[in-house]
């Protein structure tokens, strides 16, 4: 029975005392690999002597470069994750102010108006507040139209 | 030679909501094609002024839930763009939706793998295998002044109607359940059947639209993974997110 170490190991802490290591033991056909978080000091301080036999196997540098390719896969990963939850949020916000829009253009005034660059400005308004500024605008130039000061 | 007529057809029935839908997507494609041609399929139980407003020509239809495929096969246009109501222009580049005509009969939106999951089903059980629906409905372009796209649009009308109450279903569909419950609703079955299927129609050229999500733009693509192109939606698609039995006001 032989164990080895799998080259995937990373440090859990940038102090590099807590090692997360795969391992694999060969009895006869059969590989067993078994997953380990080691501290480098056990409870009544001493070393941990598994911690020991994996820097010494695989080597600080090693352990480093993982460590350190592992971290920027994590951080690609969570922009990644924060990119689709931002366009997600954008998206829900869009189909939102879509809805609002249409419940704009059934007020009676905006209905009716006859003004298509301001009707058209509010259809392309990025938010609640412009819709609610150009549907004001609307209703003024309706109400002007209709001699209403 | 005469020039080909060209212009958009777009409908709404049996829910007053998609009546306000239809009126500011064609105002909006009139933002950025004030001449465009619009004829307007619509009940005339919601009729107001903005219909006469709007489109050059309204025409009364009945109040089946899929009008839309009447609407299709009456258009008065050599040159046909078929927009949902649900949708609504955004871009300039409305206006050169006839050049995406090309040499095909028909132009689609393709429905690709990572698109399919915001569609209510993509592949299905048929015969011994599995089929998929690669042409997404929302928006068509046809050749409508050939008379076997004019046939297409009719006979997809036709039997979709009948696919709907039953009295015709079309011929592989071994899962009962999902058709039942998923398939014979569905004017995208029609649709398959009459592009995959149907010997009479197997020489129609069908076509994607270039940058085809541009043409048909869901927005819920932009919660997660699709490739979205580089360039912006010309007419986004908003089918998934409005209650649409729900009254606007």
């Amino acid at each position: 029975m032989s164990r080895t170490w799998l080259d995937n190991a990373f440090w859990e802490t940038p102090r590099k005392v807590t090692l997360n290591a795969i391992s694999a033991t060969v009895e006869g056909n059969k590989t067993t690999r078994k997953v380990w978080k080691l501290d480098k000091l056990k409870d009544d301080g001493t070393e941990n002597e598994i911690f020991k036999e994996v820097v010494e196997f695989l080597g600080v540098e090693k352990i480093d470069n993982s460590s350190k390719k592992r971290l920027e896969k994590k951080q690609a990963e969570a922009e990644i994750d924060k990119h689709k939850k931002l366009e997600k949020e954008r998206a829900k916000k869009l189909e939102q102010l879509f809805a609002y829009k249409l419940e704009t253009f059934e007020i009676d005034q905006i209905k009716e108006s006859k003004n298509r660059g301001l009707k058209s400005k509010l259809r392309r308004a990025k938010s609640i507040p412009e819709v609610n500024l150009y549907a004001i605008l609307i209703i003024q130039d309706s109400m002007k139209n209709e001699g209403i000061n | 030679m005469k020039e080909l007529t060209k212009g958009f057809v777009v409908v709404a029935s049996r829910n007053p909501n998609f009546y306000i839908y239809a009126c500011n997507l064609m105002d909006s494609i009139r933002d950025y094609y004030p001449d465009a041609n619009i004829t307007f399929f619509t009940e005339e139980r919601f009729v107001d002024h903005r219909a006469e407003e709007l489109a050059d020509d309204v025409v009364f239809c009945g109040g089946h839930y899929r009008e839309k495929l009447t609407g299709m096969s009456q258009t008065p246009y050599d040159i046909t763009m078929y927009v949902d109501a649900d949708m609504e222009c955004e871009h300039e580049d409305i206006i050169k939706v006839w050049d995406e005509m090309k040499d095909y009969d028909m132009v689609f939106h393709e429905l690709t793998e990572d698109r399919g999951k915001f569609y209510a089903i993509r592949q299905f059980d048929w015969e011994n295998g599995i089929e998929k629906y690669s042409l997404c409905g929302g928006v068509c372009l046809y050749r409508s002044c050939n008379p076997l796209v004019q046939e297409f649009m009719e006979d997809w009308d036709k039997l979709y109607r009948r696919q709907r109450d039953g009295s015709w279903r079309p011929e592989g569909f071994t899962n009962t359940k999902q058709y039942d419950e998923d398939l014979k609703h569905f004017d995208q079955t029609t649709l398959w059947w009459l592009t995959n299927k149907e010997p009479k129609y197997k020489d129609l050229k069908i076509g994607f639209f270039e940058d085809d999500i541009r043409w048909n733009y869901f927005s819920q693509y932009d919660y997660s993974g699709c490739d979205k192109g580089e360039k912006p939606p010309i007419l986004r698609h908003y089918s998934g997110c409005l209650e649409k039995d729900k009254y606007i006001v």
